[in-house]
């Protein structure tokens, strides 16, 4: 075949269910697709669904999970891995053997997309995929982010060559076209696992912060941030805190945060820094560590909070925010990244305030806990709530994966 | 709609291909909209009656690939217009871009433009355009500025600076602005006048930082020297200079008269600088035809657009505005380049200016070049070539406008090429310059030894003056003249004039058996790469100090990662030499760093040596990390001094460490725990930074060791640095040493102060030293050499903060160390918020605690300094603090007590040893972490 079509990759097939779009293949590329962790939660969430809908989906795991996850009790895709080892780096001969299984499984599947999962899966494999399959690079961080690491010069350097560069958010898609010169990029959010149809009464005096405890999350701060709120006074080592431009009288609202706790759901290494970090700033007894909480009993977590704490020094798209929100739990959260903002708009779907800026963390927990100004707090956690649900309706599967065909079809426009 | 139909119903864009007599690379331009990522193209190649295969090929291409249609006129236009006309009234599609067969469209210019205007509403979308040399096959973006931030501009009003975007093809239009503005058929340049009317006539248009469009540049080629192709040139010039009238009278038509200084300044820049740039290499009799065609039309410019210009360009204009035909020659010549000084200049009342006769058009006082020290001091070396056999002769006129040399009586002059000097004796011409001959022979020069050579170095001619200081400057040769190629043993050496200023450079090629000699070289030179990479390194380390017990009598030193010595490794060394400890100290010194005293043995920083040296060595002393990854031997004792204490968060506090992967956590947690002692200069550096990297060990708090010089003083210090960097005995020294910006290393960017603002207002009273953080790169603009010296590369900043009279940083922890010498402080902290929050973070609330201003603007800055004394006066109790809570142990005895404390030497006598030797360290009960 010559011409256009003989260079199309994607021959399509309509699809049984009729649904009007075409059928494609569809390759995912994790460095390691079963290890625990956000990418490749969203990776076999959206593998799966893609798949409900008719699509040929493959997952591939360059490499083995030490211990690994499953996340789909009946996955309706095809998984394979291309290495036996956990990711490391590769002798020559594992080079070899990469590039020959890739070819070998790759060459075999009809026509379509293939989506490599992150800078260090696009910087390894893109050269190996075939032209039937047209490569698209996904970037799960904030652009803040990739500007620290080495991430914003692989991305940069690699991205603009393939069909697509796909971000979890516009402004993050914005930043990486202006900043990074990409002429290629696009935005698709993480999608939720569920959407539940019940949705918290708020009335729990109970503050969420959810995640692992490591110093990525900034936990810390979220403890300093609820004690202020609370009202247990200055917490130490606050020595570089305020400076000048800060708002005054943005301390502690004295009393009246009786009764509210700040759950901790999450496990790490932090654990004891942060026991101890809880304790010197006098709220040991109202900062419950809960551990690991399995999926399945997320749901009842989300139902008796009232407001989730965000302090994470970087978010890509942080998932636990829409999550809360699909429960109708509004966040308090540092504008750290697009994604941030896409899911928190400051006094419509919860309170943003700037990066580690403590004291306006606090005041904006205040002001959900128990106002200064003596307003009704409860009523405010319940519009913003209620807001915040509407606003993560475009974080449902079905929305998202609407959105993954539209960015197919856009590619082969 | 699915890819299989994307054979063409109606296409989304169309490309406009126009080309003349260019078969060989039309292919590769409709390759370029063949391969776009917007499947749904058209690719309308215009041919303009070319007389080669281009039809052939086209009609091939078109065969190929039904998206491809061809188009052929039946006369030759002579330009660009008609044929583009033609491709836009043959074009299908609702949006068109143009593109010419010798460049090239990137993979996502129509997709990406595409959905650009179709998001944004405008009538066009302009990216960035960039220059590809095909040599090299780098690109390179045309002004890059006016591309910067993706954004939708409300018609050229609001931006006339995108005047001088003045392209047709780096844009995607909607086709029926096109048919309202076509371009002229009857001149060339039809784009300038085009871009014109085009920006007259959108109200709105969007821009895209992204690379769209590659304007193919090939290989260079000899000027042009042919009479007809002079001819062609002037007319060129002439065709362009109507282009700019027709323009200019679009946009009156337009009602856009305010514009028209931002279009004359565009023509300025862009238009007469493509011949004022090869003016140089113009025979006399072009010029002075030039000069009376250019000169009507700059007339009409407002002169104070032409002030707008940079110095030298505006004697350009001034010169072909007044006809001065032979001297506008010279001047174009500093235009690029090392931008040469004028041949004549005079001074008075301070200022500058071109040429014996100061007038104000001629200033050029910007520059700066008459008030440099004399190692930066410019002369302006012209040179005659004459090459016989292998002997390069020349004869060097020497021009020397600011009177550098009168000043230096005594100088001697000597032509330097590469390694290789020959004595100059110039002569007093009757015109005050100076002539002086020098030969060559290029056979005897053997550069780069027994292997050879491939490379080019240029000539420079050398003054030195009777202390040993000497200043250089290439020489200028005819840049119209020819390349001389000869072959002198095992090499072909190109003798030629570089670039459009005429640099005189000569370049080797190896040939015959060193050409085959050297690629055996590198042949092994890769083996041994590979033989030696990290990896392996570490392994046999690992294997090393296993079996090989460490030597007491041997000690491996390094400060800031091998870049110099310095630091409290260099003040620990010194102190054991002092003592005549049995230690040999081994000191690490990275790839190309020079500034070590003579007698230190060196190891390169990672060689084998290194490896060895670390596992041999019974010491470990630095201030930073040694290698991170290597473990020490179980016998082996590291002394960590580190190299500063401060306000910064640090360890795993620090932004390095607080990213989204374990990886560099754990690493950094292992290199610590290698550590045996660490020093601590106070009690505020152990109460942050033993905590912040969960250092468990034994503390040694004796103040800094570097610290010790600053609390005794060193009078030779200040006479070093006035010296060595040349400033004048009556400036005040202004210290200024920013630290670096943890998102923008080697970037320039923690260079906030505004030094031009600065010279502007303080060069009279004060000399900057700049020094820069070691992971920090800044250049200092030559016009502010005068004012700005930069100490990057001086080996002690002891020194440096002995010999100031004022220290101006930001968050620097040179701070705490300048506070010892008592002397003033001023604190440039406009980033304050975004450093302390996002950037790097904070223990202490700098504005809080500092001994001296803190300052948001240059401005406040300026203010400062000029009341210095009364703004110190008013911060002594504040800069009482500051010391009391950083300096209160230097009692410039660190080196001596921790060098008894960690080497376990004996105290001279009449000190006793210290009570309590190592103390654990004193473990703040929880830190709180950073805010």
């Amino acid at each position: 075949m010559s011409g256009p079509a003989g260079r199309s990759p994607a021959r399509s097939t309509r699809r049984a269910g009729g649904g009007g779009r075409p059928a494609h293949t569809v390759v995912f590329a994790c460095l390691d697709a079963d290890t625990l962790g956000g990418v490749q939660r969203v990776t076999h969430t959206v593998a799966q669904g893609l798949a409900e809908r008719g699509h040929d989906v493959h997952v591939i795991g360059l490499h083995r999970a030490a211990r690994p996850f499953r996340y789909v009790e009946r996955p309706a895709y095809h998984r394979h891995v291309v290495h036996r080892t956990p990711a490391g780096p590769l002798s020559r001969l594992g080079r070899r053997r990469e590039r020959r299984r890739l070819a070998a499984l790759l060459d075999r599947l009809g026509p379509g997309f293939a989506v490599l999962s992150s800078p260090s899966v696009v910087t390894r494999i893109r050269a190996l995929i075939p032209r039937h399959l047209l490569a698209i690079g996904q970037y799960h961080g904030s652009y803040r982010h990739a500007r620290g690491s080495w991430h914003l010069r692989a991305v940069s350097g690699h991205y603009g060559r393939l069909e697509k560069a796909v971000f979890v958010s516009e402004d993050d898609a914005w930043s990486f076209s202006e900043h990074a010169r990409l002429p290629n990029t696009w935005s698709i959010p993480n999608p939720l696992p569920s959407w539940p149809s019940r949705t918290s009464d708020l009335t729990a005096r109970r503050v969420l912060g959810i995640g692992r405890l490591e110093g990525v999350k900034r936990f810390d701060r979220l403890i300093s941030a609820f004690a202020l709120a609370c009202g247990a006074g200055e917490p130490p080592g606050r020595a570089g805190g305020r400076a000048r431009g800060d708002p005054p009288g943005s301390g502690p609202p004295g009393d009246g945060a009786g009764g509210w706790e700040l759950h901790l759901i999450g496990e790490g290494a932090e654990e004891e820094r942060l026991r101890a970090h809880a304790r010197a700033c006098g709220v040991a007894d109202r900062v419950v560590f809960r551990g690991a909480v399995p999926a399945a009993e997320m749901a009842r977590e989300y139902l008796g909070g009232s407001v989730l704490g965000l302090s994470s020094e970087h978010e890509g798209l942080p998932l636990v925010v829409a999550e809360a929100a699909s429960y109708g739990v509004p966040a308090v959260a540092f504008d750290v990244s697009g994604g941030v903002r896409s899911l928190v708009s400051d006094r419509e779907t919860g309170l943003l305030v700037p990066p580690a800026d403590v004291d306006a963390f606090a005041a904006a927990l205040a002001e959900l806990m128990s106002p200064a100004d003596g307003g009704d707090a409860a009523e405010r956690r319940r519009r913003l709530g209620a807001a915040a649900r509407v606003r993560a309706e475009a974080f449902r599967p079905e929305r998202v994966l609407d959105r993954w065909e539209e960015l197919f079809e856009h590619v082969i426009r | 709609m699915g890819i299989a139909q994307t054979v063409i119903n109606v296409p989304d864009c169309s490309v406009v291909v126009i080309t003349y007599n260019d078969a060989r690379r039309l292919p590769r331009a409709v390759r370029s909209v063949l391969g776009q990522s917007l499947r749904n193209v058209e690719a309308v190649v215009v041919d303009d009656a070319s007389t080669d295969d281009t039809e052939r090929v086209a009609r091939a291409l078109a065969e190929q690939d039904p998206r491809v249609r061809y188009v052929r006129r039946e006369r030759n236009s002579g330009g660009c217009g008609a044929p583009r006309n033609a491709g836009v009234a043959a074009a299908r599609a609702p949006y068109v871009m143009f593109l010419d067969s010798d460049d090239r469209l990137t993979r996502h210019a129509c997709k990406s433009l595409l959905e650009e205007i179709e998001r944004t509403g405008a009538d066009f979308v302009t990216g960035q355009i960039s220059r590809y040399y095909e040599g090299s096959r780098r690109s390179r973006r045309y002004y890059p500025e006016l591309f910067a931030r993706r954004r939708t501009v409300e018609g050229i009003a609001a931006e006339p600076g995108m005047f001088l975007d003045s392209f047709a093809t780096n844009k995607l239009y909607r086709i029926d602005l096109l048919r309202r503005v076509p371009f002229r058929e009857d001149l060339h340049f039809e784009d300038h006048v085009f871009s014109a009317e085009l920006y007259c006539a959108a109200r709105r248009f969007a821009v895209v930082p992204w690379t769209v469009y590659l304007w193919h540049r090939a290989r260079a080629r000899a000027a042009p020297t042919s009479i007809s192709l002079r001819y062609a040139e002037l007319d060129n010039a002439r065709q362009r200079i109507r282009a700019a009238r027709l323009s200019d009278e679009a946009l009156r038509r337009h009602g856009h008269d305010q514009l028209l200084p931002e279009r004359h300044h565009r023509f300025l820049r862009q238009d007469l600088r493509v011949y004022l740039n090869t003016l140089p290499a113009r025979d006399p009799v072009w010029i002075a035809e030039f000069t009376t065609l250019a000169r009507p039309y700059l007339a009409e410019i407002d002169p104070a657009v032409l002030d707008r210009l940079d110095p030298v360009a505006r004697v350009c204009c001034s010169l072909i505005l007044q006809g001065r035909a032979r001297e506008l020659a010279v001047a174009a010549r500093s235009l690029n380049g090392p931008q040469a000084p004028p041949r004549t200049a005079v001074r008075r009342d301070g200022r500058t200016y071109w040429g014996t006769v100061p007038s104000p058009e001629m200033d050029i006082t910007a520059l700066r070049m008459a008030e440099l020290p004399f190692t930066a001091s410019r002369l302006r070396h012209e040179a005659a070539l004459a090459v016989r056999g292998t002997r390069l002769a020349l004869a060097v006129r020497t021009y020397d406008p600011f009177g550098v040399l009168a000043a230096h009586p005594g100088w001697t002059a000597a032509l330097r090429l590469g390694p290789h000097r020959v004595r100059l004796t110039p002569r007093e011409q009757p015109d005050g310059s100076l002539l002086s001959e020098a030969a060559l022979d290029l056979a005897a020069l053997r550069p780069g030894g027994r292997l050879g050579f491939d490379g080019h170095c240029e000539p420079k001619v050398v003054v030195t003056r009777p202390d040993g200081r000497s200043t250089s400057d290439v020489l200028l040769v005819d840049p119209a003249a020819e390349p001389v190629r000869l072959a002198v043993p095992g090499h072909r050496v190109t003798v030629r004039a570089e670039g459009a200023a005429g640099v005189l450079r000569v370049a080797w090629r190896r040939q015959g058996v060193l050409r085959r000699a050297s690629r055996l070289a590198e042949l092994k030179a890769r083996a041994v790469r590979r033989l030696s990479g990290p990896r392996l390194k570490l392994r046999v380390y690992k294997g090393l100090i296993k079996v090989l017990p460490p030597r007491p009598d041997l000690a491996l030193f390094e400060s800031d990662v091998g870049a110099g010595y310095t630091g409290n490794p260099r003040y620990v060394h010194e102190e054991l030499r002092r003592r005549g400890a049995p230690i040999r100290a081994v000191w690490s010194v990275a790839r190309n760093r020079r500034n070590f005293p003579p007698g230190v043995p060196l190891v390169r920083r990672m060689s084998w040596r290194y490896v060895w040296t670390m596992a041999r060595a019974g010491y470990w002393v630095d201030s930073h990390g040694l290698p991170l990854d290597y473990p020490k031997p179980p016998r082996t004792r590291y002394l960590q001094t580190w190299h500063g204490q401060g306000i910064k968060s640090i360890g795993f506090n620090s932004p390095d460490l607080r990213a989204d992967f374990p990886g560099p956590r754990a690493r950094w947690r292992a290199a610590v725990a290698r550590w045996d002692a660490l020093v601590a200069p106070s009690a505020e550096f152990e109460r942050i930074f033993v905590p912040s990297n969960e250092y468990t060990g034994p503390v040694l708090r004796y103040g800094s060791p570097r610290c010790d010089v600053l609390v005794h003083g060193d009078p030779a210090a200040a006479e070093r640095v006035r010296d060595r960097l040349e400033l004048p005995p009556d400036r005040r020294v202004l210290l200024y040493a920013p630290t670096y910006r943890d998102q923008a290393k080697f970037s320039g960017a923690s260079v906030r102060a505004d030094l031009e603002e600065m010279a502007g207002a303080l060069a009279g009273e004060w000399v900057v030293v700049l020094r820069p953080h070691p992971v920090e790169r800044y250049r200092v603009p030559a016009h502010l050499r005068y004012f700005v010296r930069n100490a990057a590369s001086y080996p002690e900043i002891n020194d440096l903060m002995l010999a100031s009279d004022a220290l101006l940083t930001d968050y620097s922890s040179v701070m705490c160390d300048y506070a010892v010498t008592g002397k003033p402080m001023l604190f440039l902290i406009d980033d304050w918020d975004e450093y302390r929050r996002v950037e790097r973070g904070v223990y202490h609330d700098l504005p809080a605690i500092a001994p001296g201003p803190c300052l948001a603007t240059t401005g406040e800055l300026i203010c400062a300094l000029r009341d210095l004394d009364a703004v110190s006066a008013s911060f002594a109790a504040k800069y009482a603090a500051f010391r009391e809570l950083w300096c209160a142990d230097e009692k410039g005895e660190a080196s001596a007590r921790v060098v008894e404390d960690f080497f376990g030497l004996a105290p001279p006598a009449g000190r006793p040893r210290p009570a309590v030797p190592a103390r654990p360290p004193v473990r703040a009960a929880v830190l709180g972490w950073l805010r």
